[in-house]
């Protein structure tokens, strides 16, 4: 049983703000530091885990700097936490350093925006189920879809250091190249798919880029990019395993994918949570009873984020 | 100067170590925040919403955050009374604090066969009427809304549960509350939770469609808390304090302070529901700060301060 052991897995605790920079127009890097029993808990944090963000605590930035489709929502006094996955999840010595990205899309991330280092901001976590290995698998195909990259970009390294039996092969997706969370660097080939990213290069796992408006790497979607790739290399389906996260409609068609070429696949879903701890229900997620076609609700907070594809009703 | 109170009170002839109780529908089955809290600290323990089949509950979106507050559509998404006694019910046993499971249905015959097995169960000590639900389209509010319908259903589910406590969670959106109060107290109750959300809706102006599939919700959060402090006081100088009936005050506490108010403003006894969300150890603080409220006021205990708002 889930709770039959008196050991607690999840803590309530403040995490100090090491840095917070800007990296683009939205988009920000946020450090994070947890000691005492945040760094317990959160020291065995897996990939696709995350926590919840405490953010009404935090100031709002100041009206003149609060972009102009934000003014509305900033006017709201949020109540509930804020769910973030980590891109880096790190043990040194008796603390833990997480480092998430975040799109400034409401007041939450508004207010998390300002944060600078040495402020406090409660967590609680580590939340979910997160990626797993299964056995026998000899190459895992990351896709990543814009600001579902974090807990990939977290996998891909995990895999690296825990897993050197298994191949990995990154691909990353966005609207252009200034929605990609991740830093491009030159290969060697001239061609419209010269480019490569730096966070998987430095673990040697090969990494593809797409944009739909073609700005960097492949024109289209990811899941036409592995396609591409498919033609190129061969793959056993038995050992092969793709994991994703990003956008419904791309999980969806990764899901589609997967099923026709008979590759287990591993997918991270986002519902709006008002808990992340399963106490509040809202999070409900259309899945398929085992073994059959009658759709049962699960819970993104608790059963997911991370869901096996087959296990979805996808819309 | 002394460091410890007791704010121990008596809750419909029960003495609990606290004024401190989980609000149903916020804290799971039984063991879900103990991660965060010793569960054996509270006052008492307010389940989820049983009913006889499990539910799966509404489509989603089933909640969304508004200024101060959450509108929640949930639809009572709950395992059913057969999962409930095979899996809950052995990890309640182990309990020490007095635990009331919240009883919903769509029938009568619903209410009514739940609770003729929740009170067989010895580890229980009562049941939670709940007729107050707005987010299903059968039973709950629809008894809760009308005080000829409230009377009998207290009525036919006391007969039922006669060596429990019966809480009866009334609805905040009625005329008067103080009629569904009467109807409940008359019908037996021994106690009375006030209050349940109250039904609202949010629409997104982009799509002009509400943003609950459900349509609307009901508000919870420190939104709806100078109304729900308004309607206990209201209860209990109509008609709870003559009749000599405990009432549960609930909505938007999130500290010491803001239990203290429903306790000035005649509840015995208070839930926290939607505040656990954000700190699921919130019960625990909102102990301590009652603590340091007597402590505060050299009070030596919280029983003389039940209705005492002048």
């Amino acid at each position: 049983m889930k709770h039959s052991c008196s050991c607690k897995t999840k803590a309530l605790a403040p995490a100090t703000v090491l840095s917070n920079e800007k990296l683009g127009p939205r988009i920000f890097r946020i450090t994070l530091q947890l000691k005492g029993l945040g760094a317990k808990a959160f020291a065995a944090f897996k990939p696709g885990q995350f926590a919840q963000f405490e953010v009404r605590d935090l100031a709002l930035p100041a009206k003149y700097a609060i972009p102009a489709d934000l003014k509305d929502k900033s006017r709201k006094n949020n109540i509930l936490r804020r769910p973030f996955s980590f891109y880096n999840v790190e043990v040194v010595e008796d603390s833990v350093i997480l480092r998430a990205l975040y799109l400034v899309l409401g007041a939450g991330t508004l207010r998390l925006s300002t944060t600078t280092a040495g402020d406090e901001i409660s967590l609680v976590g580590p939340l979910g189920n997160g990626f797993s290995v299964p056995k026998n698998k000899k190459l895992a195909l990351i896709l990543a879809g814009g600001m579902g990259a974090p807990p990939l970009q977290h996998l891909g390294t995990f895999l690296a250091e825990k897993h050197p039996e298994i191949r990995v092969a990154a691909f990353a997706g966005a609207r252009s190249k200034a929605d990609l969370p991740f830093n491009l660097v030159k290969t060697h080939a001239e061609t419209e798919l010269s480019f490569c990213l730096e966070e998987f290069a430095r673990h040697n796992i090969e990494s593809h880029v797409a944009t739909d408006d073609g700005s960097v790497g492949y024109k289209g979607f990811v899941t036409d990019l592995l396609q591409h790739w498919l033609t190129k290399n061969s793959i056993d389906p038995a050992q092969t395993i793709i994991y994703t996260c990003g956008p419904d409609p791309m999980l969806a068609s990764v899901a589609r994918l997967a099923a026709s070429l008979n590759v287990d696949c591993q997918v991270s879903t986002e519902r709006v949570m008002g808990c992340g701890f399963g106490v509040c229900q809202s999070c409900a997620i259309e899945c398929y009873k085992p073994g059959t076609q009658e759709k049962i609700y699960k819970l993104c907070c608790t059963d997911g984020p991370v869901f096996d594809s087959r296990e979805v009703a996808w819309k | 100067m002394k460091n410890s109170v007791d704010i121990s009170v008596n809750f419909a002839g029960r003495q609990l170590q606290n004024p401190v109780l989980t609000a149903s529908g916020t804290c799971g089955y039984v063991d879900e925040l103990s991660d965060f809290m010793d569960v054996n600290c509270l006052g008492g323990f307010i389940t989820k919403s049983i009913t006889l089949k499990p539910r799966l509950g509404n489509p989603t979106p089933r909640i969304v955050e508004t200024d101060s507050g959450m509108l929640n559509a949930i639809g009572l998404a709950n395992i059913g009374l057969e999962r409930f006694l095979s899996e809950k019910l052995p990890l309640i046993e182990k309990l020490s604090i007095p635990v009331y499971v919240n009883v919903a249905g769509q029938t009568l015959d619903e209410y009514l066969a739940v609770t003729e097995a929740l009170c067989k169960c010895k580890a229980l000590a009562g049941i939670e009427l709940n007729i107050s639900c707005p987010n299903v389209k059968a039973g709950g509010i629809t008894f809760g809304k009308d005080p000829a319908q409230i009377e009998s259903i207290t009525a036919q589910v006391k007969k039922l549960c006669a060596s429990k406590t019966l809480i009866v969670k009334l609805t905040p959106t009625v005329t008067e509350i103080s009629d569904s109060a009467r109807a409940a107290i008359n019908g037996g109750a021994d106690a009375l939770s006030l209050v349940n959300t109250f039904t609202a809706m949010v629409i997104d102006i982009e799509r002009r469609k509400p943003v609950l599939a459900n349509r609307t919700g009901g508000l919870s959060g420190p939104a709806i808390k100078p109304m729900a402090v308004y309607l206990v006081n209201k209860v209990y100088n109509d008609v709870a304090k003559q009749a000599k009936i405990p009432i549960l005050g609930l909505g938007g506490i999130q500290t010491g302070s803001d239990a203290i108010e429903f306790i000035l403003a005649g509840a015995t006894a208070v839930s926290i529901g939607t505040a656990t969300f954000s700190e699921p150890n919130c019960c625990i603080n909102v102990i301590e700060g009652i603590k340091n409220y007597c402590l505060r006021h050299k009070l030596s205990g919280v029983e003389q301060l039940i209705g005492s708002v002048e």
